[in-house]
């Protein structure tokens, strides 16, 4: 196993890869505890400590790896950039003008890359431009009323901040894609997953120091669980046969072979759980930048979307990752490109016809297995929320499921990734 | 007209295994919809235990040293920036 470790090292375009990607994670994990100009760094400290045991904010700091309370250049993480990308797949979903777009290939790829990232840039303005707002109220950290910027009533401060989170969050942008383009993995999932890691450990320890040991060990045993109950159901496949017919090319025999296509159960990944909760997570922003007004959309998301135990919040977040599961399953997997290519190869699926019946069929057991895909996710998200309000613990652990799914996905893609990159130079990888 | 029945004759006479054609039929009911899922995660390979355990450590390894990594980073960082951004005279 640790040889595995090695070999990965030793092999020369693998371990440049790996160090980028370790050198990103420095880089961002550095951003992420510079504070923006005008901060007032001791109270802002001094704050935080005093909020910490109180546990009230982990939804917003778990997203933002704990860089949005602190202020940061890149506190608002990677979330404007997932958020912009989802609104674009659903955009060309609705707009023809994209879709065509999108139909155009490359070229069409590369454009609609490009608005995401102007739309995370509006996104980012949006979000920076509310958090400051709220800061130089005062009403970022509730219960503390030392100020946390140098000089409050300075417009130059202000924006200078907005601005100085905006670049912060395109930086990010920038690097999410330099990992998915020189690294290993996509760049989105592992700095998701490094903003996830960032908090996970404070937040184990305050269901320590709030619940005592008992508490804490049926915590880890349901999380280890969970962890390989994830593990089994990504691993698990329907697997449709291939035939290819033989045939002769000149004097050479090709093909004659049988393979299969790999459905897995979860085709979708962790995608929509991403997706579901970066969803959730804006009308619990938007009430706290308007924390201050006493209007009754605030106080009715603060009573239903904030704590995750409540049933309507359950309720909207399951259906959310049902419909984005199937959702992204449709756009990333395309039945009659695959059947298509089948055909032009020679091969077949026995007892079906190429073309269309063999389209036809790959979408139906499609359909079939993502069912159960989508309500593995459901359930996985939800089962911690449930059982964690049983014993009392849900205040420190919001998005248990959530966390524990981004974790265990990124991790298996990860690891799987530098397998392949393994076995390409005949060494015996971590999972034999 | 003529073609559009043809095509369908040829299609459902030719395989009983695919029942994709139903889109053009009458949609398909919950309880059809629910045994069709059931008999199709019932051919699902599921992992075996050895594999399942050689998944389980690695992962938790990648996990924790992520962790561990991610952990100094900030407490590092944290501590450094700490030093620098507060004045010593409050």
């Amino acid at each position: 196993m640790l040889g595995a470790f090695a070999n990965a090292f030793r092999t020369p375009d693998l371990r440049r890869k790996l160090l980028f990607v370790l050198g990103v994670v420095v880089i961002f994990r550095l951003g992420s505890q510079i504070p923006s100009p005008g901060v007032h760094v001791d109270n802002v400290q001094t704050c935080l400590n005093r909020i910490e045991d109180q546990g009230l904010y982990t939804l917003i700091n778990l997203f933002s790896g704990g860089a949005l309370l602190q202020l940061s250049i890149f506190a608002l993480g990677i979330m404007p950039y997932i958020t912009a990308s989802i609104i674009l797949q659903l955009l060309v979903v609705v707009i023809p003008r994209l879709e065509l777009l999108k139909k155009e290939g490359q070229s069409g790829q590369a454009k609609i890359t490009q608005y995401t990232r102007y739309l995370t840039l509006a996104l980012a303005v949006l979000q920076a431009t509310g958090i400051v707002a709220l800061a130089r109220s005062r009403q970022l950290l509730q219960d503390c009323d030392q100020p946390l910027l140098h000089d409050e009533n300075s417009t130059a401060t202000f924006l200078v901040m907005v601005i100085t989170m905006t670049a912060g969050t395109a930086v990010i942008m920038w690097l999410g894609e330099l990992i998915t383009d020189r690294g290993i993995g996509n760049g989105m999932s592992i700095l998701i997953f490094c903003q996830v890691v960032a908090t996970f450990p404070a937040s184990l320890w305050a269901v320590r120091q709030s619940q005592g040991w008992g508490t804490f060990a049926i915590v880890m045993a349901i999380g280890l669980a969970l962890v390989a109950a994830v593990i089994f159901i990504e691993q698990a496949q329907r697997r449709i046969p291939v035939q290819y017919a033989r045939r002769m090319v000149g004097r050479k025999m090709f093909g004659g072979s049988s393979t299969y296509i790999p459905l897995k159960v979860n085709q979708a990944g962790i995608i929509p759980v991403i997706f579901a909760s970066s969803l959730l997570y804006l009308p619990a922003m938007a009430a706290q930048f308007n924390a201050t007004s006493d209007s009754a959309w605030v106080r009715w998301i603060n009573e239903h979307f904030v704590q995750g135990d409540h049933p309507l919040y359950m309720a909207v977040y399951f259906s959310l990752i049902i419909f984005f599961t199937y959702f992204y399953v449709s756009i990333t997997f395309n039945p009659k490109e695959i059947a298509d290519n089948m055909k032009k190869y020679g091969g077949f699926i026995p007892g079906i016809r190429a073309g269309k019946p063999t389209e036809d069929y790959l979408s139906y057991v499609l359909s079939r297995i993502t069912l159960p895909g989508a309500l593995y996710l459901g359930l996985i998200s939800l089962v911690p929320l449930i059982a964690f309000a049983l014993i009392g613990a849900n205040q420190n652990f919001p998005f248990g499921g959530t966390s524990i799914l981004i974790m265990v996905g990124v991790a298996l893609d990860t690891v799987k990734q530098i397998e392949s990159q393994l076995q390409q130079r005949n060494y015996e990888g971590f999972l034999r | 007209m003529d073609s559009v029945s043809d095509g369908s004759a040829v299609r459902s006479s030719k395989d009983d295994d695919a029942r994709g054609d139903e889109s053009k039929k009458p949609r398909t009911g919950p309880i059809t919809f629910y045994k069709q899922v059931v008999a199709e995660l019932r051919k699902v390979v599921w992992p075996t235990q050895p594999q399942l355990v050689t998944y389980f450590i690695v992962v938790m390894v990648f996990v924790l040293v992520m962790m561990v990594l991610v952990s100094l980073l900030d407490l590092g960082f944290g501590q450094l920036v700490y030093e620098i951004f507060t004045t010593t005279g409050e």
